[in-house]
């Protein structure tokens, strides 16, 4: 939208880091300011940038960044949830952690690279993906199965939510395989299943939970007791 | 039909998440959206991470258990660029 002078407007500027003009999954939050609260983290970030010209430390800005997404995900007073949870379940570890079989499941959008990709599409780029995020909202998610020895080269990641170059550079960020593997080897679990399990989390919730019990049920029958859940 | 026991770990972007759903036991990590379990190459802090999560699965006796981890994120690597 333009002012009456055909200059963007500061609210369609920020809102244009979520699936804009100008997307930036990392500041996709910048929607959820209202226009004050935008320009308050604007001014600040200029702040953190110019001392950088003379403190290389990046630590400030990193914490202004996590500051700022807490803050606008945070749920805004008296604004109640869409959702109604009627229960809170909560199942005991029926015996030891030392000798459970534990599963991993990620909703961070990892997937082989010789499997299908979460989308119909061969060969998306991420920018292609998160064009994408009206269609993967409407669709049912695809459980993809990681072998637990598969070589991190082998995988690729695509997500149309959120930022992936840190998942991207190391899986273990939200798919930590290889440190689970090192908790079976020091006893610390009993295994860990041959698969690991990952999906992108951006996708209808009611195909979502459509597809869930059959997912339980697989699970199960390959021995998992006990979850390790990484929502991204 | 019998559940599964879990454990969660989120970023604290989400922490009211895991209060609204009741999670049974969830790690909240204070890092940014997209890194739960830490920055890229620190395996120092994203075994922290997964230890304080097994231990929560472990040995939590209720529901609604939320553990939030004190470490801010701080990188130690420069993430590769994409290669699109």
């Amino acid at each position: 939208m333009e002012d009456a002078g055909g200059k963007e407007l500061f609210e369609d500027f920020k809102n244009s880091f979520s699936y804009g003009s100008r997307t930036d999954l990392s500041f996709k939050f910048l929607k959820g300011l209202d226009v004050d609260e935008a320009g308050e983290f604007f001014s600040a970030l200029l702040d953190e940038v110019g001392g950088l010209l003379d403190d290389p430390s990046t630590e400030r800005l990193v914490d202004l960044v996590y500051r700022w997404q807490v803050r606008a995900y945070r749920p805004r007073p008296g604004v109640k949830s869409s959702y109604v949870y009627d229960d809170r379940p909560f199942q005991v570890l029926g015996k030891p952690l030392s000798e459970t079989t534990l599963g991993l499941v990620t909703s961070s959008g990892h997937f082989m690279s010789d499997d299908p990709p979460p989308t119909d599409a061969e060969g998306l780029n991420q920018q292609q993906t998160t064009l994408m995020i009206d269609e993967f909202l409407r669709r049912a998610p695809h459980l993809s199965e990681i072998p637990t020895e598969a070589s991190t080269d082998d995988l690729v990641v695509r997500h149309p939510g959120y930022d992936i170059r840190s998942v991207s550079a190391d899986p273990e960020v939200a798919l930590p395989r290889s440190l689970l593997v090192e908790a079976e080897k020091d006893g610390r679990i009993g295994r860990l299943s041959s698969t690991v399990y990952s999906f992108v989390g951006v996708c209808s919730q009611g195909r979502l939970r459509n597809e869930l019990d059959s997912w339980i049920d697989g699970w199960k029958s390959a021995g998992i007791e006990a979850l390790f859940l990484v929502p991204v | 039909m019998e559940g599964i026991p879990t454990v969660v770990v989120l970023v604290r972007s989400f922490r009211h998440v895991a209060e609204e759903m009741g999670y049974p036991r969830a790690v909240i990590t204070r890092h940014p959206m997209g890194r739960p379990l830490g920055p890229p190459g620190d395996t120092t802090t994203q075994r922290r991470v997964v230890a304080t999560a097994l231990d929560l699965l472990a040995q939590a006796t209720t529901g609604g258990t939320i553990i939030e981890m004190d470490d801010p994120y701080r990188p130690i690597t420069q993430p590769k660029q994409l290669a699109d």
